[in-house]
């Protein structure tokens, strides 16, 4: 993976609390301040269609001057992933018949474990295909995927980590077995090993950019009630045990209730936006640009901060 | 005469060679037997999923399943002996 030039913003948050809204919010700010971004609605339940009233698709879609938005398709991504790997197996597999293992796969596209990982399929290549742009806006899925996506290139190191030293003792006893027996033939380049090593570098650059305060800024969205309040900390623990900074709270829909105090006084450390509550629905690009407009001090001083 | 000499000291050789193999291959059972078993622990921890054992997240086994071809064949080889493996450790060592 090369590089990337965009920083990510990720919005996070309990389901319904705004994330979508507030992605949006944000990178309309952000195009119009001039600067290119781009919305990335990983959100299986997408809702950016509904806010800028378009449809969108994995394509971008222009929806003002230097800002598109695109929506990913988790299940095209399982599908492609699962297609390559099933290409491989027939490719490198003299004896595929004996298993079916077509049938097989039809059943392994409903494990639960690929949904993150097609995320981050996705996110990667959205890395490297838009790396010219200033900004990509990610409008996360509710809270247990989100936290997976996170947490994926940590808890799949872990594993690699163990593979690897496992593989290394196999290759070392098979040394030993050909340097004893003197066997001359040049020992073929364990492909497997090579495989896991590849892996790990892939997990690793992508731990690296999640953990990047400079590549990587995440907003948390709340709103002043007691359950949002309860999860958001939790998703703080969560992503402080893998080292991935928190850069921002919204509170959105700010009404001056007890929840308020306890949401300030939880996220003293934390920089602060707090979006009161639109009496219309924040619908099109234009009521967007006029919200931003009438919440401008605040707006200007926390995004700009960020 | 030469030859008679000659003939002898390439049946010492031959012999000393073969000896020396068969040395060499005793040498290595063990090590050849410890291999293969971490071959099949490799396996069972890589494509666990499949026998209902605790295995890493699922694309680190799809990734590594194309190339896994080997480990797959000992696995199926092993299900043959997973019912005695007592017989199957005293062959390796040459007991009874």
């Amino acid at each position: 993976m090369s590089m990337p030039g965009a920083t990510n913003i990720f919005f996070m948050g309990k389901g319904g609390v705004g994330k979508s809204t507030s992605a949006a919010l944000n990178s309309v700010f952000l195009a119009q301040k001039g600067f290119k971004a781009l919305i990335v609605s990983l959100d299986p339940a997408h809702n950016q269609c509904d806010i800028f009233q378009k449809s969108f698709s994995d394509k971008p879609v222009q929806i003002a001057p230097n800002l598109s938005v695109i929506e990913i398709d988790q299940d095209y991504w399982i599908r492609r992933y699962l297609k390559d790997v099933q290409d491989q197996i027939k490719r490198t597999y003299s004896y595929l018949t004996a298993f079916n293992l077509e049938k097989y796969f039809k059943v392994i596209k409903y494990s639960p474990g690929l949904e993150e990982y097609a995320l981050i399929l996705a996110f990667k290549e959205i890395q490297q295909k838009f790396s010219h742009l200033d900004y990509l806006v990610f409008d996360m899925p509710p809270t247990a995927l989100a936290l997976k996506f996170f947490n994926l290139p940590t808890l799949s190191l872990v594993w690699i980590e163990q593979l690897l030293s496992l593989r290394q003792e196999i290759i070392k006893k098979r040394d030993i077995i050909t340097k004893i027996k003197l066997i001359k033939k040049e020992r073929e380049r364990d492909k497997v090993l090579n495989k896991i090593n590849e892996m790990k570098k892939d997990y690793e650059e992508l731990k690296s950019i999640f953990e990047d305060p400079k590549k990587t800024n995440v907003k948390l969205v709340l709103n002043p009630d007691q359950l949002a309040l309860a999860e958001s900390l939790r998703i703080l623990k969560e992503l402080k045990d893998i080292n991935v900074d928190l850069n921002q709270i919204i509170n959105n829909k700010v009404q001056m209730n007890p929840v308020c105090v306890e949401i300030n006084k939880a996220f003293a450390g934390y920089p602060m936006l707090n979006f009161p509550h639109s009496e219309i629905p924040l619908i099109g690009i234009e009521t967007l640009s006029s919200f931003l407009e009438l919440n401008a001090e605040a707006v200007e001083e926390r995004l700009n901060a960020c | 005469m030469k030859r008679l000499i000659s003939t002898i000291k390439e049946w010492f050789v031959d012999t000393w060679h073969i000896a020396d193999s068969v040395g060499r291959s005793k040498a290595v059972e063990t090590t050849e037997y410890e291999a293969e078993e971490l071959d099949h622990i490799f396996g069972l921890l890589v494509l666990g999923s499949y026998v209902g054992l605790p295995s890493p997240p699922m694309q680190i086994s799809l990734d590594l399943m194309p190339l896994m071809e080997k480990e797959l064949m000992l696995m199926m080889a092993k299900v043959d002996t997973a019912h005695q493996p007592i017989s199957d450790l005293f062959s390796v060592f040459d007991i009874g």
